[in-house]
């Protein structure tokens, strides 16, 4: 175990947030989380520094927000809100958190739009999206080498693909036959593994 | 004429919102699709200009959606396009939340983790194809996705770095006569 295990709060010794400290550590976590690491930081400022939420309930909230839909920081934000100060805490940690990255993309869209008719700005966008999906290109081949090896998994992996990629599908149809499917066949795994 | 553009905004983000698993890159092939064939809001070329700078800024990938939004109907177009992101998922994740914490461990919980692994790595590579087929091909672009790709499956290498890199080299490269041209 860690040594900072002891700071970790028990869920008796938790404590309930002001709207307006929700507000002033959501947008700390906005602004300083810039170029990922939001993670850790939700960690430290909720958890370890403040007991707002227990180490249960952090990690329950984390696998939620990786798994529903969302961007996962914003889930993981509005799921800490809504545990500490219900409806109203989530929007406000949400639009804490949000805010800062609004403003700075939204520059960025301006000096865009000033600096389009130069052909530079185009060859370093190009460069810039090659780096975009190189980073997506990298974090799917780690997740397929961690997804179930069988048949039926690489069916659904490659007929979305396929689908939505090469056919140009739309996504809600492709989805709605997908993940049904797709979980049919995590659930019937499950039975045989625990069987064998 | 204004107001078909915000619902327009709606109907393309609002739905993109609940099928965006894993994040804001599953969606990105529907949203050029979208975006560029279904609604002619942008060129091909453009979209992959927004794209671009929606890497390099600092938040989620779905921030894209502000861009889009501002080039379609201005400033008011780009906080409708964020809510029309933001607004559907998080409405489930806060009624999934108080189910998912009543049920800790169970069969459907585990199922439901696992299957989804697959949907979203099949958009992921969707959304990755869609950005390489409307980018211009030439030796520099192409080893350059092959280099990044290697440098971040292989290494720690932050991609956020990876990209201020790619583009002071970009930049360098068009300065002493590299391009498109």
């Amino acid at each position: 175990m860690k040594p900072d295990q002891a700071k970790k709060p028990e869920q008796s010794q938790l404590v309930r947030p002001t709207l307006l400290e929700l507000l002033i550590v959501f947008l700390k976590i906005g602004v300083f989380s810039f170029g990922g690491g939001t993670r850790p930081m939700m960690h430290r400022e909720t958890v370890e520094n403040r007991p707002w939420l227990s180490e249960k309930d952090f990690l329950a909230g984390f696998a939620i927000a990786q798994v529903l839909p969302g961007a996962n920081p914003v889930n993981l934000a509005m799921y800490i809100g809504l545990r500490a100060r219900g409806a109203m805490g989530a929007a406000i940690a949400v639009f804490t958190m949000i805010a800062p990255a609004f403003c700075i993309i939204m520059a960025m869209g301006f000096a865009y739009q000033g600096l389009t008719g130069y052909p530079a700005t185009h060859f370093v966008l190009a460069g810039v999206a090659g780096a975009g999906v190189s980073a997506t290109l990298a974090t799917g081949i780690k997740v397929t080498r961690n997804l179930d090896r069988n048949w039926m998994t690489a069916i659904i992996g490659l007929g979305v693909f396929v689908a939505v990629g090469i056919f140009h599908i739309s996504m809600v149809p492709v989805v709605i036959v997908a993940i049904p499917a797709s979980i049919a066949t995590a659930w019937y795994l499950d039975r045989e593994t625990r069987r064998g | 004429m204004d107001d078909n553009r915000y619902i327009g905004l709606i109907a393309v983000f609002a739905p993109l919102s609940i099928l965006s698993f894993g994040g804001g890159q599953a969606i990105v092939a529907d949203m050029q699709h979208q975006t560029v064939d279904v609604w002619n809001w942008l060129t091909g070329a453009q979209f992959n200009d927004l794209y671009a700078i929606s890497r390099a800024a600092p938040g989620p990938a779905t921030l894209i959606a502000a861009l889009i939004g501002y080039h379609v109907a201005g400033f008011l177009g780009s906080i409708v396009a964020c809510l029309a992101i933001y607004i559907p998922s998080s409405v489930l994740v806060y009624y999934a939340a108080s189910w998912w914490q009543k049920h800790p461990e169970s069969r459907l919980k585990r199922s439901f983790e696992r299957g989804l692994g697959p949907v979203a790595v099949g958009l992921l590579f969707a959304g990755a194809l869609a950005i390489i087929e409307s980018s211009p091909m030439t030796i520099v672009t192409v080893l350059n996705l092959f280099v990044c790709t290697a440098i971040l499956y292989f290494t720690k290498f932050s991609p956020y770095k990876m990209v201020g890199v790619v583009a002071l080299t970009f930049y360098a490269l068009h300065t002493v006569g590299f391009g498109f041209a």
